[in-house]
């Protein structure tokens, strides 16, 4: 795999995009601020995926993520409502803070060791063998395919999970008067 | 030495406008994961209000979807492999995210209704 030309530039455009949204994600004061820097992550890494031909994994993040999950956060931020934060003097952080910045120092360290080794033996990408490149993609069709026939147990198995995903957010967050109605 | 300075910062500029233009492979996108592995993980581990957190987890999982789309697409440029299995995985990260998510902010809620509070450092009934 190698992106060349503009999609490069596209390359460049897009991490920057996802970097300094999630940069600004967790030094948000206001959590719909936050919400939405989350929102421009997700579309901008939804981009990146377009970038590496995964067409239908890029509709899916679109749809579930910035449709269902942010929307999800936005709702909970509406129930809770803490506006606490967004005076100045509010701690934003933990004092475990210097903690967590010397824990993903070690991390970088250990990645750019790591990457410096190995990225030598991730043999180097050759040009994709002549006439398989078609005018329209066919990632949708096989992811499609692949998810009925060799994952079709793992897929009946998530629509499990999601029901009870619901039945449990619901149980969670009902109150003690509803609790009491229906018992 | 002046000219030794010179040519050292020009021959460093030029290999550094050379990496920029130069084509993109798979140890881009590891790094830029990495990235965005590193941020979720400091919102995680550093942040008081626990909807941050819940949605700096979502940005690591983000990272490691980057990173399975990167190695399908590697692999697959290769001729390696011809099916995209790492989609597959994808897409099923993003099916436990949203079940995590809804779990998650259900548990918030529940907990602001009995502590009027999401601030991590003011829950401490289990701490010893």
């Amino acid at each position: 795999m190698e992106l060349k030309g503009a999609q490069v530039l596209f390359y460049y455009a897009l991490a920057f995009f996802v970097l300094i949204m999630a940069v600004s994600l967790i030094r948000a004061r206001s959590a719909v601020h936050a919400a939405l820097y989350l929102m421009g992550t997700l579309i901008g890494t939804a981009g990146l995926f377009l970038l590496l031909h995964a067409e239908f994994v890029a509709g899916a993040q679109i749809l579930i993520y910035v449709g269902g999950v942010v929307v999800l956060f936005i709702f909970v931020i509406m129930l809770v409502n803490v506006r606490e934060e967004i005076t100045e003097t509010t701690r934003l952080f933990t004092r475990q803070e210097a903690v967590a910045w010397v824990l993903v120092g070690a991390m970088t360290v250990a990645t750019i060791i790591a990457l410096r080794r190995e990225a030598n033996l991730l043999p180097p990408a050759v040009a994709p063998p002549e006439g398989t490149a078609l005018a329209l993609s066919e990632d949708t069709q096989r992811v499609g395919s692949a998810l009925y026939t060799r994952a079709a147990l793992p897929f009946e198995i998530a629509s499990l999970l999601l029901l009870v995903a619901i039945v449990g957010s619901v149980i969670l967050a009902r109150t003690r008067r509803q609790e009491e109605t229906f018992d | 030495m002046v000219g030794w300075a010179v040519q050292e910062t020009t021959s460093f500029v030029s290999r550094f406008v050379e990496g920029l233009t130069a084509p993109k492979g798979v140890v881009d996108f590891l790094v830029l994961s990495f990235m965005l592995f590193a941020v979720g993980v400091l919102g995680v581990l550093s942040r008081r209000n626990v909807l941050i957190i819940f949605m700096s987890i979502e940005l690591i999982l983000n990272a490691a979807n980057l990173n399975f789309i990167a190695f399908t697409r590697h692999w697959q440029a290769m001729g390696r492999i011809s099916e995209n299995m790492g989609h597959i995985f994808v897409i099923f990260i993003i099916v436990v995210a949203a079940a995590e998510a809804v779990i998650g902010l259900g548990i918030l809620i529940a907990l602001y209704r009995n502590r009027q509070t999401v601030a991590i450092d003011e829950i401490n009934l289990l701490k010893w």
